[in-house]
């Protein structure tokens, strides 16, 4: 290829970088004017400034959009359901890892298994009323444990791969039990693989839909994207309190992206390929 | 000095309760529950034998669903991974622009897909969606149809809106598996002067194996299971033109018919299996061979 080919289709692959930027950021754009603007003027769905600045909209979606009942619901079952993902899938992944034997390599599987199976949601229901929590925030942390449990561990065990052994020696030699050396030395060193799974437990209950859709039927305990529901149904078409609402559910969310992203993206696919 | 290091097997045992307990034990108690009159009208759960599966079978329904969530996954994963390899291999070197690019593709990774779906009713509106009026400006008036309620495109449409939402995905992981293939490899290639293409088709795709192997599999499961995206846009409409599984079985849910519900979702079950087992033998026998 002669260096003005090479030069043109540079030109061409900036070109394309660009046009497709804009794919992904003018509906994000279209989100923030819209939601400033008044009904008949966000139903138009214009990318134009509003005329008029409506921030009453957002007053609106705080005032009857359950939002801060809806952070609340949010914040509680993913901080509940992190809470046990990290903890057990780091102890559990830790054994499987280091033990490495048949019986783990089996459980291992066992649990990989949840990462491809479609949850069976009807049945959960039932097994909550069984339990007695079905309806309660304990139910709701409980589940997304169990549903976010495969992955973690997935996570953890490929991490720990990467955690030499040395290490555990160096503990017992010290006179650590496996308790202590566990509490001790392993978990401050898997700090980064906590982190990561912290965040994508806090983004997949956030964004979570069909798990309080189904086995929540007290709306005082419905998580804010499934408030987004309720919402929309409420108001169909007054696209300008839609878009209000919108922007204020997925703003938490683009914030911890945007300030940790390197967490999410390469712990995730750090995970993803070693397993 | 000999190693006695033992690591304790009840580590296991709490994450294994929680799983056991709430992920496969409804799992298994669903495949009983399909086989009942289980509803929402009456606290008797009656044995109907295989009645579920036969009225499941016979209402036709369900092969639309089937047929139209394979489709949707079909299309998906394919374009999903070209458009996602693509990227990654536009992004993969590092500056400031390439980040933020990267950044960008990502962001709809992380927006709940029941809001991603607001956001393309809106997008994909007939008269003002910003679909039409883009088209409409370039003079393709013609191809500025009513792409949630004609037949004819709301299934593709559902298929693009998810193209939006997942290629960033794919990206991340094609560009992970990019990085581990050595540059001076690379640079191998280019000093015998190897074409761009039989670089890609000799030297990177081989190594990107596992990443292909990774995507191809996420892609195709999380396709499968597609529901808030088509309940917001189509809600299974025009007709039964968009009802993929999940959407057959809240519908069957919100009838109060739960046993006939769960007996739906074992099919999906089953099918999800059947598919993950199958690609990953293949895709893992490709691996190797390479």
């Amino acid at each position: 290829m002669s260096i003005r080919n090479l030069k043109w289709s540079r030109v061409g692959v900036e070109a394309l970088l660009f046009v497709l930027a804009l794919v992904v950021i003018i509906p994000f754009l279209m989100i923030v004017v819209n939601s400033l603007k008044d009904v008949t003027e966000a139903g138009r769905f214009k990318l134009t400034l509003p005329t008029t600045l409506n921030l009453d909209n957002f007053q609106a979606v705080f005032a009857d959009g359950k939002i801060w009942r809806g952070y609340m619901n949010s914040a509680l079952i993913s901080v509940g359901a992190l809470v046990i993902t990290n903890l057990f899938a780091s102890m559990a992944s830790f054994s499987i890892q280091r033990n490495g034997s048949r019986l783990t390599h089996f459980l291992y599987y066992f649990f990989i298994v949840g990462l491809v199976m479609p949850v069976s949601l009807i049945p959960t229901i039932k097994l909550m009323m069984g339990l007695g929590i079905h309806n309660s925030y304990q139910g709701m942390i409980l589940y997304y444990s169990s549903v976010l449990l495969p992955f973690t561990i997935f996570l953890m065990t490929g991490y720990l791969k990467t955690v030499p052994r040395e290490l555990d020696d160096s503990g017992i030699i010290d006179g650590c039990g496996p308790l202590r050396l566990f509490f001790k030395i392993m978990l401050p060193l898997m700090q980064p693989v906590m982190v990561t799974a912290s965040l994508l437990t806090i983004i997949s209950v956030w964004n979570d839909f069909m798990g309080p859709f189904y086995l929540l039927t007290d709306g005082a305990k419905w998580t804010v994207t499934v408030s987004v529901y309720n919402y929309v149904g409420k108001y169909s078409s007054d696209w300008n309190l839609i878009f209000a609402d919108i922007l204020v559910v997925i703003m938490p969310i683009l914030v911890l992206y945007f300030m940790l992203q390197e967490y999410i993206v390469e712990g995730m696919t750090a995970g993803a390929l070693k397993g | 000095m000999k190693r006695h290091v033992r690591y304790p097997l009840y580590f296991i045992l709490p994450a294994l309760a929680i799983y056991v307990v709430l992920f496969v034990f409804p799992t298994l108690s669903g495949f009983a529950f399909s086989f009942t009159d289980w509803s929402s009208y009456s606290d008797e759960v009656n044995f109907i034998g295989f009645d579920n599966y036969r009225s499941l079978f016979s209402e036709g329904v369900l092969g639309l669903a089937i047929k139209n969530t394979l489709i949707y996954a079909f299309f998906v994963t394919i374009f999903v991974n070209l458009i996602g390899l693509m990227l990654a291999l536009m992004l993969n070197h590092n500056s400031k622009m390439s980040k933020f690019y990267r950044t960008a593709f990502y962001t709809p990774v992380v927006i709940a897909p029941l809001i991603v779906g607001y956001i393309f009713t809106a997008i994909y509106s007939p008269e003002n969606g910003i679909l039409n009026n883009i088209l409409r400006s370039v003079g393709l008036d013609f191809i500025a149809v009513d792409w949630l309620n004609d037949s004819r495109y709301a299934l593709l449409s559902i298929i693009m809106t998810e193209l939006w939402r997942g290629a960033g995905f794919a990206m991340v992981i094609y560009l992970a598996g990019l990085k581990t293939i050595p540059n001076d490899l690379l640079e191998q290639a280019g000093v015998d002067g190897a074409s761009a293409s039989s670089k890609f088709k000799n030297v990177i795709f081989p190594l990107l194996a596992p990443s292909f192997t990774v995507n191809f599999l996420l892609t195709i499961i999380n396709s499968l299971k597609v529901f808030e995206t088509v309940l917001v846009l189509t809600n299974g409409g025009p007709g039964y033109d968009t009802e993929v599984f999940n959407t057959l079985i809240f519908r069957n849910f919100s009838r109060g018919n739960w046993g006939y519900a769960t007996a739906s979702g074992l099919v999906l079950t089953v099918i999800v299996s059947i598919i993950a087992i199958t690609f990953l033998r293949v895709l893992r026998k490709r691996e190797v061979e390479m």
